[in-house]
């Protein structure tokens, strides 16, 4: 199934007119996914940005069926609704619950278990900027060591939570790392996670240039930057087998990190024992 | 056994797409120049861009003026202008400062 930029659908079911900050990358992911999962989809969000930028009111950016739900509990409301689906016998919609790193990872984890543990046929992502921008850019589970973030002066302290191994010991069918800066990756991940019958997880790597602190139209280029480096390994595990989608070519990691404002205080040190530790994981040969 | 729901008030599907406000943000504007590269569409957040007859094509409504366009356009087919140029304006034109 490979995909051509041609074969993609023209229209826009989510993203026209958002109420994002220029050059978001949450908004880069919503568009990408939504070109795959088409009209027939459910979709439910709990706070975050995406929550934010999807419409307030009697506006909304989005073309298909969008709950804003509370925080903690998005997976939850869409295995209602696939529950409400399944015994009206409506077959044919597809039910996404979308995620930040908090909404997935911290404060949504106990409903995107309890989901993943149910099986239920529903696709969860989580779209990562490493940070909880949209209540001013606070420590999560998911900000990488050394990382400067809005209420810490000297950089993460602990390691980020590897939330895909966490999901793969679920025992899922089908679990994904994703990143905006290949689509035509991500859409792929898209269509084999709709071909599963249960729980699929993609985790999408979407940085946030505020948070961040790189310039805008750069947000493209340090998602590149960051598979290319291999901190971000893009990857997909289908019913137990592990497979690399894409081979990074291994560009110094100091080339993504230190253009970063939020890696401003990291060490010469530092960047030698990440660069350490990303040559021994490559070099192990575990694919 | 079908119920009716009570009304509530429900937006219209993409009526976002109508006002938007992002594109008084907009500090430079993409130019097209003859950007060949269709990949460009899906790197844009607002949907600004799309493919029309094959090409590239841009609605400058939907733009805030990112650059990430013309920062992933390979062949440098897109550049960013300063929206207020001129004697009115607050950017400088190239060869008028």
């Amino acid at each position: 199934m490979t995909l051509r930029i041609e074969d993609l659908p023209k229209e826009e079911l989510f993203g026209q007119g958002n109420g994002g900050c220029k050059a978001c990358g949450a908004a880069i992911a919503g568009r990408q996914a939504m070109k795959v999962l088409g009209e027939r989809t459910i979709i439910t969000i709990p706070a975050s940005c995406m929550a934010t930028l999807g419409g307030n009111n009697q506006k909304t950016a989005w073309k298909i069926p969008f709950y804003h739900t509370l925080f903690e509990m998005a997976p939850a409301v869409s295995s209602g609704i696939r529950a409400a689906l399944e015994i009206q016998g409506v077959n044919d919609v597809n039910v996404v619950s979308w995620g930040g790193d908090a909404g997935s990872a911290d404060i949504g984890f106990q409903a995107l278990t309890g989901a993943a543990e149910r099986n239920e046929h529903m696709i969860h992502v989580c779209y990562d900027n490493e940070m909880y921008m949209n209540t001013g850019g606070q420590q999560s589970s998911q900000t990488p060591l050394y990382a400067l973030t809005s209420n810490d002066h000297i950089g993460k302290p602990v390691k980020k939570k590897n939330m895909l191994a966490i999901m793969e010991a679920h025992g899922l069918d089908y679990v994904a790392s994703a990143s905006i800066a290949y689509p035509f990756d991500l859409m792929e991940k898209f269509q084999n996670a709709l071909a599963n019958p249960g729980f699929s997880y993609i985790h999408i790597l979407a940085p946030c240039y505020r948070g961040w602190q790189i310039p805008g139209e750069k947000t493209i280029e340090f998602a590149r930057l960051a598979v290319e480096s291999g901190l971000w390994e893009l990857f997909e595990v289908k019913k137990g087998v592990r497979t690399r989608t894409h081979e990074p070519s291994l560009i110094p990691v100091a080339d993504y990190l230190l253009p970063q404002g939020r890696f401003k205080n990291i060490s010469k040190k530092a960047v030698e024992e990440i660069q350490t530790s990303i040559t021994k994981y490559y070099g192990r040969g575990d694919k | 056994m079908a119920k009716n729901l009570p009304i509530v008030p429900t937006a219209k599907p993409g009526s976002m797409a109508e006002t938007p406000a992002g594109s008084t943000w907009r500090e430079k504007r993409p130019v097209l120049m003859n950007c060949t590269c269709l990949e460009v569409t899906l790197y844009c957040p607002d949907g600004a861009l799309s493919i029309v007859e094959g090409k590239v094509s841009l609605d400058l409504n939907l733009c805030k003026g990112c650059g990430i366009c013309a920062n992933e356009c390979k062949d440098g087919g897109i550049q960013m202008v300063p929206e207020y140029t001129g004697a009115q304006g607050v950017f400088p034109v190239k060869g008028e400062e």
